[in-house]
């Protein structure tokens, strides 16, 4: 029976044929004299054939038509800021941009904003662009790769268990990113302080500093000498409000709703400076 | 502004990038050609609809930034089942659940001593498992069976079995060496025996 050990490695290659002849002949040669080898043997290509025989039923789940689109989205990006701008829907079954939140005069940000970005849209037109390149020009890009990097980073931190103070974010903002800023102090809206991270973006780096709220993470990403049209995207499961002040873009991120991502964007916008 | 560098250096640069985007433009409609099998294999890592199309879509996220590194040649199926692997276990990571990350060689052991060889012995007086099992297990039984397999085994199974990939892909999806692919295979392959021959008993 020690001889079986032999065997081990060798059943899986010998049922898939890839095995070569002299190792399959001594397969076969053991299997003869050794019932117990025979029938695990047998048993895995049992297996292997009838799941070979029911393959194509079990492939009957398909991507939707939707997850396609999405993919293909990411795949080409479409300058369509523009669209997106005028309220276009630019998922499917994604928020169109903005979609009655104007209308609903929930909060300011963005009437507040409109001025800032046209100034900011002349940085980027006069020189802003070179200065940091940005990966590709769909602001729904930028805000997939910060949602990738929100929920890294949190990751991390779930790990690390780091918690900033307002201090120490705040001199971390000035060192990293000659961003004199000032959090708001304590607790508001149920915005709670975790930290801040440097990241890389492109080929820069980004200002990241989270915060949960009533528990989530929420993310604030800070690009410097970057500036965007403001925009609210729904990617990857996540909503992204983006803006700009001067000739930095901000992007808040987090899993909520598109109304609490608006009134927390609202809030960062009217706190943080 | 000042035109820099002659007209030829800017064509042959213009070309450069032509050929770049029709590149990239290729890679991309092969890659989207691949996305059923990738939403199918999604769906066997993380049990949800929703998550897994999360998962497919950070998949070819990556996919597209990192089009660069994509090696010409290679097999651009195996390469983005990478990814999604890959970003299956940082998300599984992220979660800070054990489920995904528990040591292989526990689970492994584990599966040993549930499924130890001796238990097919006697399939090899009379029918062969063949015969005892391709009669008539359902096609809705032996996906249920696979996803029950722990999570190990059932991405092997399934990538070799159902997406058919090599050792090699599969160790590189999975990040462990191809002699470790082929024993997950080989237990998850007896589990789902034992668990398929135990649904009906009555013909056995």
């Amino acid at each position: 029976m020690s001889k079986c050990a032999f065997i081990d490695s060798l059943v899986t290659p010998y049922v898939d044929g890839e095995l070569p002849p002299d190792e399959r002949n001594a397969v076969d040669e053991h299997v003869v004299k050794c019932p117990p080898c025979r029938g695990r043997l047998l048993a895995e290509r049992a297996v292997r054939s009838m799941i070979a025989d029911r393959r194509r039923a079990m492939c009957s789940e398909r991507a939707s038509d939707a997850l396609k689109k999405k993919c293909a989205d990411l795949a080409a990006p479409r300058d369509d800021g523009a669209t997106a701008r005028q309220g276009g829907r630019s998922w499917e079954g994604g928020p169109a941009w903005l979609g009655g939140y104007a209308a609903r005069k929930r909060a300011g940000w963005r009437s507040r904003i409109a001025p800032l970005s046209m100034a900011a849209a002349l940085v980027l037109v006069v020189g802003g662009a070179f200065l940091y390149q940005l990966t590709a020009s769909s602001s729904r890009v930028m805000a997939a790769e910060l949602a990738a990097d929100h929920m890294k980073c949190f990751a991390m931190n779930n790990v690390l268990g780091t918690h900033g103070t307002a201090d120490s974010v705040e001199s971390a903002m000035a060192s990293g990113f000659d961003w004199r800023m000032q959090l708001p102090a304590g607790d508001h809206e149920g915005l709670e302080l975790v930290g801040s991270r440097p990241c890389l973006y492109g080929e820069g780096r980004v200002a990241h500093i989270m915060f949960r709220h009533n528990g989530t993470p929420v993310s604030l990403f800070m690009l410097p000498k970057t500036s965007r049209a403001d925009e609210l995207v729904h990617v990857l499961g996540h909503e992204a409000a983006i803006w700009s002040v001067g000739d930095r873009t901000f992007v808040l991120v987090a899993r909520e709703t598109e109304a609490d991502v608006q009134q927390m964007a609202a809030f960062v916008q009217a706190s943080i400076r | 502004m000042p035109n820099r560098g002659s007209t030829s250096e800017r064509e042959a640069a213009g070309a450069g990038s032509r050929a770049r985007e029709a590149r990239a433009h290729a890679i991309e409609a092969e890659a989207i050609g691949s996305i059923d099998s990738l939403y199918r294999t999604a769906l066997r890592l993380t049990r949800s609809p929703a998550d897994a199309e999360d998962l497919v879509q950070e998949t070819y996220l990556k996919a597209f930034r990192a089009a660069e590194s994509f090696a010409p040649g290679t097999n651009l199926r195996a390469w983005l089942f990478t990814i999604l692997h890959n970003t299956a276990r940082n998300r599984a990571r992220d979660k800070a659940r054990e489920a995904l990350t528990v040591d292989s060689d526990a689970v492994e052991q584990a599966a040993e001593g549930a499924a130890p060889y001796g238990a097919f012995g006697e399939l090899s007086r009379g029918d062969t498992p063949e015969s005892l099992l391709l009669r008539d297990a359902l096609t809705p039984d032996v996906q249920a069976a696979i996803d029950a397999l722990p999570d190990a085994f059932r991405q092997a199974v399934w990538l070799r079995d159902v997406e058919e990939f090599s050792y090699a892909e599969i160790g590189e999806m999975l990040g462990i060496p191809a002699g470790t692919v082929m024993s997950r295979i080989s237990r998850g392959r007896r589990m789902l025996f034992e668990r398929l021959q135990n649904l009906r008993p009555a013909h056995v």
